[in-house]
């Protein structure tokens, strides 16, 4: 089971991983509110996530999903290299399928240096106590309300978070229906149902969460 | 018509190959694209020089032996079309062919455009057929075998084994192929039996010829001459687990 194990477990985990981005924009969205009441929900929020046991089971989880998809994508690539060592001089694969079914490992890179830029950002301040020290608001939890605002009021980093969410929209795209397809779902209306589904997935994935900064920077 | 032919030649798979520039005139828009070639090679024979070696047989889109990579397509710019099938109409006066062999490490270059697909057969012979003797065919409706079935047996049952699947597959995944012929045989009662055993080692003989992971770009079921569905790609995953789970 060795080789299809592989390309299942880059499936099984961007499955979670695509069912994490939901709960993250949702409770991103608090963002959107007035400040007033933004800043105690989204600080409430995030105390009550940090302090949950069944959230520090799904975070482990969360990371493992990370860097298995990193690791087994990787080599489910280089197995797909070396199966074509020689490319064609004449290639027209933009007639027959779409661009980010093509490329997902080049766009997983850009993931790949999002996540790491966003976990410096947020989960080494607030959980590792790296870096400057956040504080507490007046109900006395952790600010992190303030953290998320600072960033997205440097241009610098709108523009970045904003920026990553178009790969990531087109990575969610084709992966969200290639993932149902690698674990067996064959359903033929279905698939079809299943490919506007992803479509719509992807663009609310990528223009919600490509948005708030933007929004908040307006604030 | 006249065009300029680009063409892969490679004596062998132990030596480089490159590509070499002809100038064929006197052609007209109705000959196929196979005509056109044997009219070069007919001029090749004449300056004595080497023909250009290219694979056919039926020369109708049946048997599957025609398959090279035209103008960066499989079988040339249309979809769901052999090579053999493809008239120089598709392509202007003047106009540059490039045609280049299917680019696989599971498929070497025998000569030319001419490759070794054996690694089809080897996958074939892990259970692509029935084992039962079935002598002389038998009364039509002595299995009942309901018409959506029947339709879905035929529709993967079309596979000519051109090896396009594999060609265009940035992957050189050989996922539709197999999996068409698993289907086959796997959705009719007459394969029922033998049916886990059958996708394990398919699937496995498959991935020892070295062909790449499935990554559901769909560019095989948009140059598969038969227009056979990656959704059989989807239903050899779940056959293959079921297989492994319950087998
Ligand atoms: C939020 C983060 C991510 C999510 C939600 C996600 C989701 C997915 C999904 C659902 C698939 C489809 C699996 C399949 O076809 O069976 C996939 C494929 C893939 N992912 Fe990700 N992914 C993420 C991050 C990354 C990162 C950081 C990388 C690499 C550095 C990466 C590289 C790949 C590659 C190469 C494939 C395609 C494998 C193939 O050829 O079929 N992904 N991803
Ligand atoms: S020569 Fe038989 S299919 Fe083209």
């Amino acid at each position: 089971m060795s080789l299809f194990l592989r390309k299942w477990m880059v499936a099984l985990t961007g499955l979670f991983l695509c069912i994490f981005l939901v709960v993250h924009l949702s409770a991103n969205c608090i963002l959107l509110l007035p400040e007033a009441v933004a800043r105690g929900m989204y600080n409430a929020y995030s105390t009550l996530l940090r302090e949950s046991p069944l959230i520090k089971v799904v975070a482990y989880a969360l990371y493992l999903s990370i860097i298995l998809h990193v690791v087994f994508a990787l080599l489910v690539t280089i197995r797909n290299r070396r199966a074509k060592p020689t490319p064609y001089a004449v290639n027209h694969h933009g007639e027959n399928s779409q661009w980010a079914a093509q490329n997902m490992g080049l766009i997983g890179i850009f993931i790949l240096v999002f996540i790491v830029v966003h976990l410096a950002n947020f989960w080494a301040r607030i959980k590792l106590g790296m870096g400057e020290g956040v504080g507490l608001d007046a109900q006395g939890y952790v600010d992190v309300y303030a953290v998320t605002s600072s960033l997205f009021h440097n241009p610098y980093y709108v523009a970045f978070y904003s920026l990553l969410m178009i790969p990531l929209g087109f990575h969610l795209h084709h992966g969200l229906k290639s993932s149902l397809k690698t674990l067996g779902f064959y359903h033929r209306s279905g698939l079809r149902v299943l490919a506007r589904v992803s479509l719509f997935y992807a663009l609310i994935m990528s223009v919600g969460f490509g948005v708030i900064p933007i929004i908040v920077y307006f604030k | 018509m006249r065009v300029r032919f680009r063409i892969w030649r490679q004596d062998n798979a132990r030596v480089k190959g490159g590509f070499r520039d002809y100038e064929v005139d006197g052609l007209n828009e109705d000959m196929s694209l196979l005509e056109a070639l044997d009219h070069l090679n007919e001029q090749l024979v004449l300056r004595d020089e080497k023909v250009v070696a290219f694979e056919y047989d039926c020369r109708e889109g049946i048997c599957g032996q025609c398959g090279v990579f035209v103008n960066g397509r499989a079988h040339g710019p249309h979809a769901n079309m052999t090579t053999c099938q493809l008239h120089l109409r598709s392509f202007a006066d003047g106009d540059t062919i490039t045609i280049e062999p299917w680019r696989a490490a599971a498929f070497p270059v025998i000569k030319d455009l001419i490759v070794d697909r054996s690694a089809f057969d080897r996958i074939i012979r892990q259970g692509g057929y029935i084992s039962a003797k079935t002598g002389t065919a038998p009364e039509a409706n002595a299995i009942p075998v309901g018409k959506e079935v029947a339709d879905r047996a035929m529709d993967a049952a079309a596979c000519i084994g051109c090896g396009a699947c594999v060609a265009t597959c940035k992957n050189s995944s050989a996922a539709l192929f197999t999996a068409a012929k698993i289907n086959h045989l796997n959705t009719l009662p007459q394969g029922k039996p033998e049916q886990h055993r059958r996708v394990s080692d398919m699937v496995q003989q498959m991935e020892e010829e070295g062909f790449g992971h499935c990554s559901f770009t769909g560019a095989c079921e948009v140059e598969c001459p038969e227009g056979i569905s990656v959704a059989n790609i989807a239903e050899m995953n779940a056959r293959y687990l079921k297989a492994k789970l319950f087998g």
